[in-house]
């Protein structure tokens, strides 16, 4: 009988706590959606008897330092523009896409964004999520040389005239190099002009070869070249071979052709994997994995001569327990393209109930003052504002200001905006090419063998 | 006549050496098992090593097997560059607040499934388990429309309360438990007048502390880990969880992520998980020894 009363008791309190828990829930419940859910209008009608209707704008962006920086640039835009309110939303990398997508679908689409997780522009234009920007400019009377944005940045993402992004950030490829590893080697550090004709894809490897050590010993093997040049489906532009065909670039995507399979695409592809079996001067993805983990860089280990890569590697320089440089990409057969752009614009969302007042805030965001401010906020972003870019180039500790402005200047004058943002279904075109290579990474397959399948697939996906 | 206490202590002293005389096999089967116990522990093992490196420390190759300065100071420093204290505070919240919905709600429907025979019961049970076949993506959108209608955006509610209404693996877990229970037990029960739900609570579920555990154990893990939930919902960073701040930790492509903060989150995000495993143990034990009863 005891022993029963002891129990009801127990389950008594256990119901009591949960009532309680739920309560206490359903109360802070309250209180939070009462105040954030309240759109803009209805704030208004709230302040109502005021000079202007008070709206609130949201800007979705990932939640990192490098982005969510942009809290601390609200007040001052808030006090200058007491109308409006900007909210920021945010979701880590890997689940950008899909918050973005349920949030739009239910209702709740944000005013301002970018194209931060795996989709890229083309893939919102052809979901018809964007605004078109073109009006909206014309009215506020926006002209991108007041905001110091090159007109060739301004054209990436205009579709038959009509403007859909402003661009905010800039990254280009580079080349990083290791200088205690060119010392050792005794080699002269390559030059960050993109004007030096002696710079050439083949001089690239000749260094390479000079500082590659392949051991038994995993501790002392170290290559020479790392060749991360743009995504897998853009390394043939490199050499001059084009895998889609030109009206990709002006139709918003969609490329009614595609090369994968011919003799241009498949030789560049070949030169490529000859750096990993036939001159051995770069890893294999295996090594790189088990010296720097599944999405690490080996070069940050110090275990790499030279790597080719997005201009965003330099943001951990400062870090870094050896010295380094930066250099032009070589020459390497395109004499158009030598670098890829990854060009990061401002879009307003079609569902957006505040465009004019979204489009304040990304005016605010790219003014001189602002854009040169960003960089310290976000820890190093490139600017595209070319006046606030002086100071990006002197960001770096014991990196030559000189060389990272002859590096960037050569790269946004010969670069081409990465596929990712301009080809539709991209993230899974880009999923396909990384399990079809696969075979070739590991050496069981050859490229040739590979190719064809690779084009018949590209085919499909476009069609979807 | 007193008998000497040494001979017969001896004797069992000696008997009790003979019993546990080491063998060869078993010998070599416990350096087998010392062996895949240290393989086992050697990633637990990096992880609280990499939690006391310094960021300069954790990008060198090949990697140190103890700090070389200890970093305590990364234990503090979480503090500061996460609000790890309030991600922690809401992550326990809901997971305590789900594994007792769950258990509660799982529990009911489960005693009903198990105990009552009535007309479609097996069709009931059918629809039950295919709503486990149905991906969360599928039902990702439809549901945050009726949580915004509800006004539970930015709000912990969309996390805890669906809880409350069961979840179909669990009730299918328990359902099989409580059929295994004999009849004679409820029948006894309402000779002495015991009501439906009162044999829920006195027979049914006292005796079912190991499955109840499991269950716990099942929500408490899937609460704790859930990423995508806590992201579609809230906005404001003081309502976010431990999972969500961790993911902001390598969220950034562009920067190399700082592993030994990350490592230090881990170690801390373990203890409530190791905790909870180590109490239901004793349950599981426990749950053996009341087996007795059955049948």
């Amino acid at each position: 009988m005891l022993m029963m009363n002891k129990k009801r008791g127990r389950l008594i309190s256990l119901w009591a706590f949960v009532l309680l828990i739920s309560v206490v829930m359903a109360g802070c419940g309250g209180d939070k959606s009462a105040g954030d859910i309240v759109s803009g209008d209805q704030e208004g009608a709230k302040n109502a008897g005021g000079d202007k209707e008070q709206v609130t704008i949201t800007h979705y962006t990932i939640d990192s330092p490098d982005r969510t920086f942009i809290e601390q640039l609200i007040p001052e835009f808030e006090k200058k523009h007491p109308n409006i309110k900007v909210k920021v939303e945010k979701a880590p990398y890997e689940q950008f896409d899909s918050k973005l997508q349920t949030l739009i679908a239910g209702g709740n689409s944000p005013d301002v964004t970018s194209h931060y997780g795996y989709g890229g522009f083309a893939e919102y234009y052809n979901k018809d999520m964007l605004m078109d920007l073109t009006e909206i400019m014309k009215e506020e009377g926006f002209n991108s040389s007041d905001y110091s944005i090159p007109d060739n940045l301004m054209n990436i993402y205009n579709v038959n005239g009509k403007t859909y992004g402003i661009p905010a950030n800039i990254y280009v490829t580079l080349l990083l190099y290791n200088k205690d590893m060119f010392d050792a080697a005794e080699l002269p550090y390559p030059p960050s002009d993109y004007e030096d004709k002696s710079w050439t894809f083949e001089k690239m490897v000749d260094n390479a070869k000079q500082m590659t050590v392949v051991s038994k010993d995993i501790a002392k093997t170290q290559y020479g070249l790392d060749f991360f040049w743009s995504e897998r489906d853009m390394r043939p532009l490199y050499f001059g071979a084009q895998p889609y065909s030109e009206d990709t670039w002006t139709n918003g995507g969609v490329p009614s052709e595609t090369y994968f399979d011919s003799p241009e695409v498949i030789s560049a592809y070949q030169t490529l994997f000859d750096l990993i079996f036939k001159h051995q001067v770069s890893p294999t993805s295996e090594w790189s994995k088990s010296v720097a983990g599944q999405n690490g860089d080996p070069f940050v280990a110090g275990k790499i001569g030279m790597s080719v890569g997005g201009s965003w590697n330099l943001a951990g320089a400062n870090d870094f327990p050896f010295k380094i440089g930066v250099a032009a990409v070589p020459w390497g057969g395109n004499d158009k393209v030598r670098s890829t752009l990854y060009v990061d614009p401002l879009f307003i969302l079609k569902d957006s109930k505040h465009p004019k007042e979204t489009f304040e805030w990304i005016k605010y965001l790219l003014t001189d003052e602002v854009q040169e401010k960003s960089i310290e906020l976000s820890g190093g972003n490139p600017p595209v504002n070319t006046k606030a870019a002086e100071a990006y180039y002197k960001h770096f500790e014991g990196i030559d200001p000189e060389d990272v402005k002859k590096v960037y200047e050569g790269a946004t004058k010969c670069g081409f905006e990465s596929f990712n943002h301009l080809i539709t279904h991209y993230s899974q075109i880009n999923d396909m090419f990384i399990n079809e290579m696969q075979p070739i990474e590991t050496g069981h397959k050859t490229v040739e063998e590979v190719m064809p399948t690779i084009q018949k697939k590209v085919t499909e996906i476009l069609k979807r | 006549m007193r008998s000497s206490p040494t001979a017969p202590a001896s004797n069992l002293y000696s008997n009790t050496r003979r019993r546990t005389k080491p063998d060869g096999v078993k010998i070599l089967s416990f350096i087998a098992l010392i062996i895949t116990t240290f393989l086992m522990l050697l990633p637990l093992f990096f992880m609280v090593s990499t939690s006391l490196k310094s960021h300069r420390e954790m990008l060198r190759f090949p990697p140190s097997f103890l700090p070389e300065s200890w970093s305590f100071g990364n234990y503090s420093e979480i503090f500061d560059t996460l609000q790890f204290g309030t991600l922690y505070k809401n992550s326990l919240l809901i997971a305590v607040v789900t594994v007792l919905g769950t258990l509660i709600s799982s529990a009911l429907a489960a005693y009903g499934f198990a105990r009552y025979r009535g007309r479609g019961n097996s069709l009931w049970f059918m629809l039950l388990l295919s709503t486990m076949m149905l991906p969360y993506p599928a039902i990702m959108v439809p549901q945050f429309i009726l949580f915004s209608k509800l006004h539970w955006i930015d709000t912990f509610l969309p996390l805890i309360v669906p809880s409350f209404f069961g979840s179909a693996y669990n009730i299918f877990l328990l359902r099989q438990f409580f059929s295994t229970l004999p009849e004679e037990l409820f029948d006894a029960g309402r000779i002495d007048g015991c009501s439906e739900f009162r044999m829920w609570y006195t027979i049914a579920l006292p005796l079912s502390g190991p499955a109840l555990a499991t269950v716990a154990i099942f929500a408490f893990i899937y609460s704790w880990n859930d990423l995508l939930t806590p992201v579609l919902y809230l906005s404001s960073s003081d309502l976010f969880t431990l999972p969500v701040g961790m993911a902001s930790l390598t969220s950034s492509r562009f920067r190399i992520p700082p592993w030994h903060l990350l490592m230090v989150a881990s170690v801390l995000a373990m203890i409530p998980i190791v905790t909870l495993f180590a109490i239901a143990q004793k349950q599981f034990v426990e749950g053996i020894v009341l087996t007795g009863l059955k049948s």
